[in-house]
């Protein structure tokens, strides 16, 4: 009798523990339940990564892949079929929806941030060489004369038609990520997507929130370990929201000891050195936050907070400067967090 | 009778434990089994490589090679015909989630298989 009580005993301890181990292994992961779909695109020149959760999320993910690869088509300056090469070289052309919204939203930032944001940067990017392969410091005089043409002012468009002017270049690289990421936001919403986070080449959007109802937490990279994941500037947790980072340690080269980044200033035709190492926007808008975030990195932190006092309804931003000071605007200081220390802009 | 009795119930429960045992073991095995990285070719999964063991893997993709050497649990690009040769200076990852991305051939090698460390990496995704 007592033995056979034993055996249950031991009998039902084991079921306990199997069940325990198992229970283990099922928090670890509690989309289980949720049908999801992943899918990794080298596009834009850049690595992507798409995530949905949801009854057609493969559907959702798969569309999502078609249509980056249009937008692709559509806006590189490097493809010679692309809509945007075609404006380049002819100087004029007939404009499809998607770069007429890019263009309303191009002036938008063009005139509300003091042409901080301007996609006549082409011809100046193409001469220090952040189209190619290879950069090198031009002379001023060079510089000079490329600055010449560049202003989004100089160029023209009305009734689904643009003309450029003398010599100028159009480039969306600065928003083209956060629009596209936009419309994949809305694939998403088309097939009832509950929860999806994607990542175009870093630039993040967060469709709702993770399946398990908490917010998306996006890791910041830190400019002095940009390829440590581990390492972070901070993290901040969001829903629904687009998180955007600029900073000089993402495209660089060196020449003669000094280096040179991407960001362009186009007052100067140099880099921008604005005091900021590191921008982030946070917006539901991924267009505006892409643009937002080169914009107030070449504002420098002053000016990019009266901008912000005057549009905290559309975005909020992390900042970092020189001296690795963080500065997180109030809408989102709540759901900041870092190792470092961080001050509130309120 | 009796006593031959007790003697075939202490070899049942003794199969029980070893039973419990062995799935014990293998869970905590299976759960904390070694790690490795996954290589991908435009998304593609090309193989999977395990941390523990050092090894040289040559990866051909359709637009040029990309050697990935194992060494010590950790995994580098020690070359690359790309041009830019960025996954050859990003050096060697060995943290869960933590990736190394050639862009011109494709080339992802992703470091997987330890979902504890996974966790403890408290964030879902990075923003560059």
């Amino acid at each position: 009798m007592m033995v056979r009580e034993m055996k249950k005993m031991i009998l039902s301890c084991l079921i306990a523990v199997i069940f325990l181990f198992s229970g283990c292994e099922n928090a670890d992961n509690n989309n289980v339940d949720v049908p999801h779909a992943t899918k990794e695109i080298f596009a834009m020149d850049t690595y992507m990564m798409l995530t949905a959760y949801g009854e057609q999320a493969e559907k959702a993910v798969d569309e999502a892949v078609v249509e980056i690869k249009r937008l692709d088509k559509l806006l590189s300056v490097g493809e010679p079929d692309s809509e945007v090469y075609h404006i380049n070289s002819d100087g004029k052309g007939t404009l499809s929806e998607d770069v007429q919204l890019l263009l309303e939203k191009s002036s938008w930032i063009y005139n509300n941030t003091g042409g901080t944001y301007d996609i006549t940067v082409y011809p100046l990017m193409k001469l220090w060489g952040f189209t190619e392969e290879k950069q090198s410091v031009p002379s001023q005089k060079e510089i000079d004369k490329v600055l010449g043409y560049i202003g989004f002012d100089k160029l023209h468009y009305a009734d689904g038609e643009i003309s450029l002017a003398e010599n100028q270049g159009i480039d969306f690289g600065g928003i083209a990520k956060g629009y596209t990421g936009e419309r994949i936001m809305q694939i998403f919403e088309k097939y009832d997507v509950i929860s999806g986070v994607i990542s175009l080449g870093g630039n993040v959007q967060c469709f709702g929130a993770k399946t398990d109802g908490s917010l998306w937490k996006c890791g910041i990279t830190d400019p002095d370990n940009p390829q440590d994941s581990n390492k972070l500037l901070g993290i901040v947790s969001v829903r629904d929201k687009a998180v955007i980072t600029s900073g000089g340690y993402e495209r660089f080269f060196e020449e003669n000891g000094k280096t040179y980044h991407h960001i362009m200033d186009v007052k100067t035709g140099y880099p921008a050195k604005s005091g900021l190492r590191s921008v982030t926007i946070v917006s539901n808008d991924g267009t505006l936050a892409d643009g937002l975030s080169t914009a107030c990195f070449v504002m420098g932190k002053e000016k990019a907070v009266s901008f912000w006092e005057k549009h905290k309804d559309k975005f909020d931003m992390i900042l970092m400067t020189d001296e690795n000071r963080i500065f997180v605007t109030e809408g989102i200081a709540g759901n900041f967090s870092s190792e470092r220390d961080f001050e509130r802009i309120a | 009778m009796h006593k031959k009795n007790v003697s075939y119930d202490v070899i049942l429960i003794a199969v029980f434990m070893l039973i419990g045992g062995l799935i014990i073991g293998f869970i905590l095995l299976s759960s904390h089994k070694g790690k490795s990285v996954e290589v991908r070719i435009d998304g593609k999964i090309q193989g999977y490589y395990s941390l523990n063991e050092n090894r040289t893997v040559n990866i051909s993709s359709a637009t040029g090679e990309n050697i990935l050497v194992i060494e010590n649990g950790q995994a580098y690009m020690k070359d690359a015909d790309c041009p830019d040769k960025l996954c050859v200076r990003q050096g060697s990852v060995s943290k869960d989630g933590q990736s190394i991305i050639c862009l011109p051939h494709k080339v992802v090698v992703e470091v997987t298989g330890n979902e504890s460390e996974k966790k403890q990496n408290s964030t879902d995704i990075i923003v560059k």
